[in-house]
């Protein structure tokens, strides 16, 4: 591998364009897995904005184009926002993000098992990306929603079925390659002295993603190269005339797609886990039990898919089983919850802007899983399913509490990688602005759902004084809300040109704060192998342990 | 990769990535102009492409590997790994001929069995090959463990004919399926058995790329012998799926009719 020298000064970024292009480093593949992440969830923000555009008067107001309606548009919108937001932003910010850059450095390693495979993963994902680009060209608009359900997916009004299924398969090559660099450098790159009980939470969290990448992306390839085939190449998977099932569709995708709802949130649950404790300076309550629910909910995650198909035409008894084993996601979940709340019983908490968001983020969680257990029976479900309660149901457990945990998270380590300090006053009103807007909009779309019996999808309804005001509520609330998230990312830029941070404004005993200078040298660590002390753990924030730090 | 120490501050880059990297997006390119907007001449413009950076991008990473890599035997956990998710593709296709065969029972033995039934003679030499070739593959890496570069290189040839052999009777077999009448569109045991050789001999062909890749840089091999180890795995893999890809294609697919 060729090597440049520079000044041993340097930091991570500094280093030049090519170098920038050619890299196999951990925390400059992740910065770049982190831009286009960021980027794409700027432009599926938009695609949500002209949703609330769309609805918020009765009738359709998206124009028509390239000989393409209103309402043709309308469904690539939808579709792009459901599938940029989920696979360019709720996976990718952590898998390709988050993980990328931290879990070397808070496991003592020079950089993940196989750097070129990861360079490899963020081009394939690039390209993917690029698809992705293409179908902004009205010709290729997709507009079979991100599911793309068979046997619909394959009509040629529901848009290039090539281009959908490319896109899937380039992006599970990118992660399935993510997926097999990360779970062998978790498992094998650790330094001396950090074993499986001594790992940060958020560690075990993306391992516990990756396991669940691995096994699960092969069935959405697997769904989508069948797709293909029966398009193109003439087979019969999906065709009941021959013997196939539509039906095999669904279990594929939800095979993968239920699962990957915790490869967003495990994640999210890490980033809450890292704050809490740093921020109520003490260890997390129930390290153990703590970990073994992540891998509890990774291993439960498999098997509730066919809650996603309580009105797709599958046998009551799946239907009731099913519905048990979705019920049983709550007790390891709740265990994650009652953690958190008992490691900040009785703590001196910083209410810092990490802080914030992440109590945000736990809140908002908490009212989507309520909200999830009327989804989750039979019974409930077949009334509410394909209303508006269930998008605002998934909007509060997966979109907003990931979303809170991802900017508490680049907020909590901002300083680590830009070696410069947020604007406190902006991250603050940043995120009252968004908790404010979140709940305008998401909750008045759970009631719409509810009360009057909105079905999801649609773009049009008719002109109720109750319904126009509802969905004119819900506007407001997303427009509340962009502010908040432009807030954001004017803080993250300006605060470039910030004050410097310390190597540990924290005072986290975690390596990738006690160990490293701000920001980040391009070999990681001060020291080279990483040494720790015998009581060493990423939570010791037990008195006496900081003489250490 | 340098992992010692701290001594040397550098920027750690491999310009082989990019390509390697970039190859899927032509080639998709190129599927979807055939297929969708049905531009044959982009399609293989792009299609060529693809391939071209595939083939140089794989080369200069396997020769920079070689030439200038750290063998931290990792690669052989990496491929275990790896191995795990194709199972699972493997299994998403066996679902689909599963379903149809137990639901469609009736009408599969009736109808849908090309007369005559299926070539297992064929299957039976068919598994003998493959069969022969994970003991090929295993002295391969027997060899390159020994340090013996000329046994190595021998069994790795031996194990590459082995598979090309395979891969031509099976298409000689698809082929004299097809004219009789039985394709990938007859029916789901038509569609259930071309899917399922086809991706199977889709795997056999990537393990003999790896073998070739490994066969070309055999020479630089003695420090390095985790990549050797991780293609006989991956190998050993593709010949076990051949059993139950057989066993499902060939004998509950024409049970009934033998």
């Amino acid at each position: 591998m060729a090597v440049a020298h520079v000044p041993p000064s340097g930091t991570w970024y500094g280093a030049t364009l090519k170098e920038w292009i050619f890299t196999t480093d951990h925390k400059k593949v992740g910065m770049l897995y982190f831009i286009t992440s960021l980027v794409f969830f700027v432009v599926a923000g938009l695609f949500g904005l002209i949703i609330r555009f769309e609805q918020t008067a009765p009738g359709i107001h998206l124009p028509g184009m390239f000989g393409q309606e209103g309402a043709d548009l309308y469904n690539y919108i939808l579709t792009g926002h459901g599938a940029i937001m989920l696979l360019w932003w709720a996976v990718v910010v952590w898998g390709g993000g988050f993980a990328n850059f931290l879990v070397p450095l808070m496991i003592g390693a020079r950089d993940v098992a196989f750097p070129r495979l990861n360079s490899f993963s963020y081009w394939s994902f690039f390209g993917a990306s690029l698809l992705v680009l293409l179908t902004l060209l009205p010709p290729n608009w997709i507009k079979m929603l991100w599911t793309g359900y068979a046997p619909y997916s394959m009509n040629d009004n529901a848009g290039p079925t090539s281009l959908y299924v490319l896109i899937v398969l380039l992006y599970s090559i990118s992660s399935t390659g993510g997926s097999v660099n990360m779970i062998t450098t978790i498992v094998s790159m650790r330094a001396k002295g950090i074993g499986w009980t001594k790992l940060n939470l958020f560690v075990h969290a993306i391992m516990a993603a990756s396991l669940i990448q691995l096994f699960g992306v092969p069935a959405l390839m697997g769904s989508v190269i069948l797709l293909f085939t029966d398009k193109y190449l003439g087979t019969n998977f999906y065709n009941p005339m021959l013997g196939g099932d539509p039906l095999l569709y669904q279990h594929l995708l939800w095979f993968y797609s239920h699962p990957v709802v915790y490869v967003m949130i495990l994640p999210a649950f890490g980033v809450f886990s890292e704050v809490i404790s740093t921020m109520a300076r003490k260890p997390i309550f129930g390290y153990i039990s703590m970990a073994l629910a992540i891998y509890a909910i990774a291993f439960v995650g498999f098997e509730t898919w066919v809650h996603h198909m309580f009105v797709s035409g599958v046998p009551d008894w799946t239907r009731v089983l099913f519905s048990y084993t979705t019920l049983f996601v709550a007790v390891p979940t709740g265990i994650k919850i009652f953690n958190w709340v008992a490691t900040l019983h009785k703590a001196s908490i910083r209410y810092n802007t990490p802080m914030l968001f992440t109590f945000g983020g736990i809140l908002m969680f908490l009212i989507g899983g309520l909200t999830g257990i009327p989804n989750a029976m039979v019974s409930i479900d077949l009334g509410i399913s394909d209303s508006l309660f269930i998008v605002g149901h998934f909007h509060y457990v997966l979109g907003m509490a990931l979303t809170f945990a991802a900017f508490s998270g680049i907020y909590f380590w901002y300083p680590k990688v830009t070696g410069r300090m947020y604007s406190e006053g902006l991250g603050k009103l940043s995120f009252w602005l968004m908790l404010i807007g979140a709940n305008i909009m998401f909750f008045f779309q759970m009631y719409m759902g509810m009360a009057n019996g909105m079905p999801r999808r649609y773009p049009d309804y008719p002109p109720i004084p109750e319904w126009v005001q509802l969905m004119q509520i819900q506007t407001v609330g997303a427009l509340i809300m962009s502010v908040a998230i432009l807030l954001s990312l004017i803080n993250w830029v300006k605060s470039l040109w910030g004050p410097k941070a310390d190597d540990n404004p924290w005072k986290s005993p975690s390596l990738e704060w006690s160990m490293t200078t701000t920001p980040v040298g391009p070999n990681n660590f001060k020291k080279f192998p990483v040494e720790v002390p015998d009581d060493w753990h990423p939570y010791a924030y037990y008195k006496g342990y900081h003489a250490h730090i | 990769m340098a992992h010692e120490g701290s001594h040397a501050v550098h920027h750690e880059v491999s310009p082989w990535a990019l390509p390697v990297g970039l190859s899927p997006f032509f080639l998709s390119l190129a599927a979807i102009a055939y297929f969708t907007w049905k531009m044959a001449m982009v399609a293989v413009v792009t299609g060529g492409i693809g391939l071209v950076l595939f083939i140089l991008g794989i080369a200069g990473w396997a020769n920079e590997y070689f030439s200038k890599g750290h063998d931290e035997g990792l690669g052989f956990q990496g491929i275990v790994w790896f191995v795990f998710a194709e199972v699972v593709i493997f299994g998403t296709v066996f679902a689909g001929f599963w379903m149809a065969r137990v639901n469609h029972a009736d009408v599969w033995v009736r109808e849908w069995i090309p007369p005559g039934g299926m070539n297992l003679a064929l299957v039976a030499l068919l598994t003998l090959i493959l069969w022969t070739s994970s003991f090929t593959i295993w002295k391969a890496e027997h060899s390159i463990e020994h340090n013996d570069l000329g046994g190595y290189r021998l069994w790795l040839i031996a194990t590459i004919i082995l598979g090309t052999v395979f891969l031509v009777l099976h298409a000689w077999e698809w082929l004299h399926l097809w004219a009789k009448g039985f394709t990938i569109s007859s029916n789901m045991y038509g569609t259930g058995f071309y899917t399922l050789t086809g991706i199977h001999a889709s795997h056999v062909l990537v393990g003999i790329g790896m073998q070739f890749v490994l066969l070309i840089n055999s020479g630089k091999a003695l420090g390095k012998k985790t990549p050797a180890r991780a293609a006989s795995y991956y190998w050993h893999f593709v010949d076990l799926a051949w059993l139950l890809v057989a066993g499902t294609a060939y004998i509950v697919g024409s049970y009934g009719k033998f």
